[in-house]
């Protein structure tokens, strides 16, 4: 384990950001987890091991990091997502997926989803329940904010998935250059995105923490997002998602660190509105 | 608000519609206060009112990125219904192609320059009343604000005059929009149907394209997706530049990630290909909104407003984002639905609209008298299909409060302080602005014509002292 962490970075310490503000650098490439490295924006890790079973029962945790395009500055942990894999039969399986995106003056937005999905390639929803719900700075849900979904595909509609099923399917996918998939995609359960294209890229070797460590890639490509790329180690455990400017990391710290920010975030806007009243 | 603070605003100045009718020799009339203002106040009373309006607000959308009316390179399936069920317009200008200047001019109807929003991250002269304000002051609407505000902070949950949806984080379009589109849906799924609401949904999107650049200035020679190749957008056909423009034009084009990262063409398309991507996203997240306004049962008695606060470079003279008047960050989408009300499926090619005009349509809308110094006019009689004289002329200022542009149904004309060299466009026939005109001797007059109509527009602006460079302007005047 490396010694490095989210909190001793100096990239995420707010005076070094002030400090640092008028010498931005321009990232200048693409995210990938090298680049996430250098940008301070990965602990680490886990060891690659054998004992992580794609088409089994899991439980995997994603830290959500947005990046501004400077090396210095703007590049913040914004919340978590936290993905459930439960096998219900041989042709279906359940994914339970909670997650928390902190907004502006302490607000946090929260998406439950639970969806029954074919055991196919591309883990393609059968039905599902979507929640989106907001709590205040104050810590109480906002009721007049609140959504609730459901939905089922129509039958027969194996080419379609979810983004958050991708999570799920494309650690079972063979890393070969033949895999490619086209598919159409219900963006957060609810907005289409058509004309996917999924495939494999390729084996890379990532510099992280000083080591070299092979990835393999897939890069989804299609309407209504940039290009989207997987990264996983060699036993098919998704580490990290990188879309633009966001990134999903492997952190089973996520939530944790998550907490940290929105509590922080909470103090800060408290001190903000006690100075307002003054 | 204090209603009277509004009220001590000067009440000699007018409408840029009333001043292009009268210039010459009417003009004196309006100095001395003999002539009278607002030609559709008399009317108001009479029309009907939406019952709930929504402003569907952008950022950095480019003119050409929906799909109906004939860019070819998106699926814009909710932009498309959008445009068809109304009126779009094609010579729809930002008042300032920057985004707090921009949201300044269209939340108050006033001039970056008087509103003192003249560069990012100021707020509005506390003196002039946003358009959630005046709307509290004088309707029953209710007022609420979604998403993307920058007067002065970007996201917040304190916006004078509304009640604040607070959700963004900071500058990242593809999450925040998902959040807010998600937040609008549970506001208009949740509320009570009995009181009429104007909603702002103010998106990030795509603006998402300025970390774009940042995030793929260097390697222009390696094409990340080569599978991609043959879906780029071809270069627009204004994507060469003439060398000689005014130095704030090269300074900023040097400054930007292309030259700095020495792209080639293949580059430029991928960053093309990227953007309406981005406008893709938007369009998914307003489908959203939409939807849930059609669920509701509120879709028939919404007008609906779509506008951005400035456009994009996306190539066209070798430019990227906006701070520039060319039409590519000059111009923005402004789109109109309320079907059953106002013209369907309907393309005004020949008016010359700006933000100014969303204040004062808006309030004509909701039958309410505008609040002083309005610097547009309401688009309402247009909407309706009524005879508009399509002769007026815009105003757009730029580079905190140093650039000017001056543009009349046949030309733009383009001045910077502190630079000899002007720009002169005839748009009939050069719409990509490729000839500069103002050295030919032939427009010499028109040119001169022009000069003289902004100043006069100039003299007649109630700007604050602590604006910069306004005393320049008053000078030339």
């Amino acid at each position: 384990m490396r010694e490095k962490t989210i909190n001793n970075n100096p990239y995420f310490l707010k005076e070094n950001i002030m400090a640092k503000k008028k010498q931005r650098t321009i990232v200048g490439s693409p995210l990938t987890p090298t680049l996430l490295d250098e940008l301070g924006a990965l602990s680490d890790f886990p060891p690659s091991s054998e004992d992580f079973k794609p088409a089994e029962n899991w439980d995997s945790t994603y830290r959500i990091w947005t990046c501004h395009g400077y090396r210095e500055s703007g590049n913040d942990n914004v919340g978590f997502l936290r993905i459930k894999r439960l096998i219900n039969s041989q042709s279906s399986l359940t994914l339970k997926v909670h997650q928390e995106v902190l907004q502006t003056d302490a607000l946090v937005n929260i998406v439950d989803a639970t969806i029954d999905c074919r055991n196919n390639q591309l883990a393609s929803p059968i039905q599902w329940k979507v929640s989106s719900w907001f709590r205040g700075a104050d810590g109480k849900f906002i009721s007049e904010l609140s959504s609730n979904d459901n939905g089922a595909a129509a039958e027969g509609l194996d080419r379609s998935t979810g983004d958050w099923c991708l999570f799920e399917a494309v650690q079972r996918l063979k890393t070969s250059k033949e895999t490619v998939l086209t598919f159409d995609m219900l963006e957060g359960l609810s907005l289409l995105k058509k004309g996917q294209h999924l495939s494999y890229r390729g084996l890379y070797t990532t510099k992280i923490g000083g080591e070299n460590i092979p990835l393999h890639c897939f890069v989804q490509l299609g309407s209504g997002i940039l290009p989207c790329e997987y990264w996983l180690d060699d036993h098919h455990r998704l580490l990290a998602v990188a879309s633009m400017n966001k990134a999903y990391i492997f952190d089973e710290q996520a939530e944790k660190i998550t907490r940290q920010i929105i509590e922080e975030e909470r103090k800060s806007y408290e001190k903000r509105k006690s100075s307002q009243r003054k | 608000m204090n209603k009277n603070t509004t009220e001590k605003q000067s009440s000699c100045l007018v409408n840029r519609r009333d001043f292009i009718k009268l210039s010459g020799s009417a003009v004196a009339l309006l100095a001395n206060g003999t002539l009278k203002r607002n030609v559709f106040a008399a009317r108001q009373s009479r029309r009907q009112k939406p019952k709930n309006l929504l402003l569907i607000f952008t950022d950095q959308q480019h003119t050409n990125t929906i799909a109906a009316g004939g860019c070819q390179y998106v699926r814009t399936p909710t932009l498309d219904r959008l445009k068809t069920s109304g009126v779009s317009f094609t010579q729809s200008y930002s008042a300032n192609p920057v985004c707090s200047p921009a949201r300044s001019c269209v939340f108050t109807g006033r001039t970056s320059s008087e509103t003192a929003v003249y560069v990012n991250g100021r707020p509005i002269r506390s003196d002039i009343p946003n358009l959630g304000q005046w709307f509290s002051q004088q309707t029953d609407y209710e007022t609420f604000y979604a998403g993307k505000w920058h007067l002065p902070r970007t996201y917040t949950s304190n916006i004078p005059g509304f009640n604040v949806i607070n959700t963004g984080i900071g500058g990242f379009g593809y999450l925040c929009d998902t959040v807010m589109s998600r937040a609008c849906e549970g506001f208009l799924r949740n509320r009570s149907k009995s009181k009429q609401f104007l909603l702002v949904a103010s998106f990030m999107q795509p603006h998402d394209i300025c970390e774009w650049l940042r995030l793929n200035m260097d390697k222009p020679q390696e094409i990340r997706y080569p599978q991609l190749a043959d879906k780029f957008p071809e270069l627009p056909d204004n994507f060469e530049f003439d060398e000689n423009e005014p130095g704030a034009i090269k300074k900023r084009r040097l400054g930007n990630e292309p030259f700095k990262g020495k792209w080639n063409k293949e580059q430029w398309r991928y960053y093309r290909w990227s953007y309406y991507r981005n406008i893709e996203h938007l369009d998914a997240e307003i489908g959203r909104i939409l939807q849930a306004l059609e669920d509701c049962g509120y879709a028939k008695d919404t007008l609906i407003v779509l506008t951005s606060d400035h456009g994009e470079g996306l190539a066209h003279h070798q430019m990227v984002r906006k701070n520039t008047l060319y039409d590519e960050a000059a111009k923005v989408p402004l789109l109109f639905s309320w079907p059953g009300h106002i013209l369907e499926n309907s393309t005004d090619t020949a008016h010359l609209a700006s933000g100014l005009d969303i204040m004062p349509t808006l309030c004509d809308y909701a039958g309410i008298t505008l609040p002083k110094n309005m610097r547009g006019r309401s688009l309402r009689p247009i909407l309706e299909g009524r005879s508009v004289s399509a002769d007026n002329f815009i105003v757009t200022e730029v580079r905190s409060n140093t650039g000017r542009m001056f543009r009349t149904p046949s030309f733009k004309y383009i001045t910077y302080q502190d630079d000899s060299v002007e720009q002169f466009f005839d748009m009939r026939t050069d719409t990509g602005e490729t000839k500069n005109l103002a050295a030919s001797s032939r427009y010499a007059l028109v040119l001169a014509e022009h000069r003289k109509m902004l100043r006069e527009w100039e003299s007649r602006l109630d700007v604050p002292p602590n604006v910069p460079n306004a005393d320049v302007w008053r000078q030339k005047t």
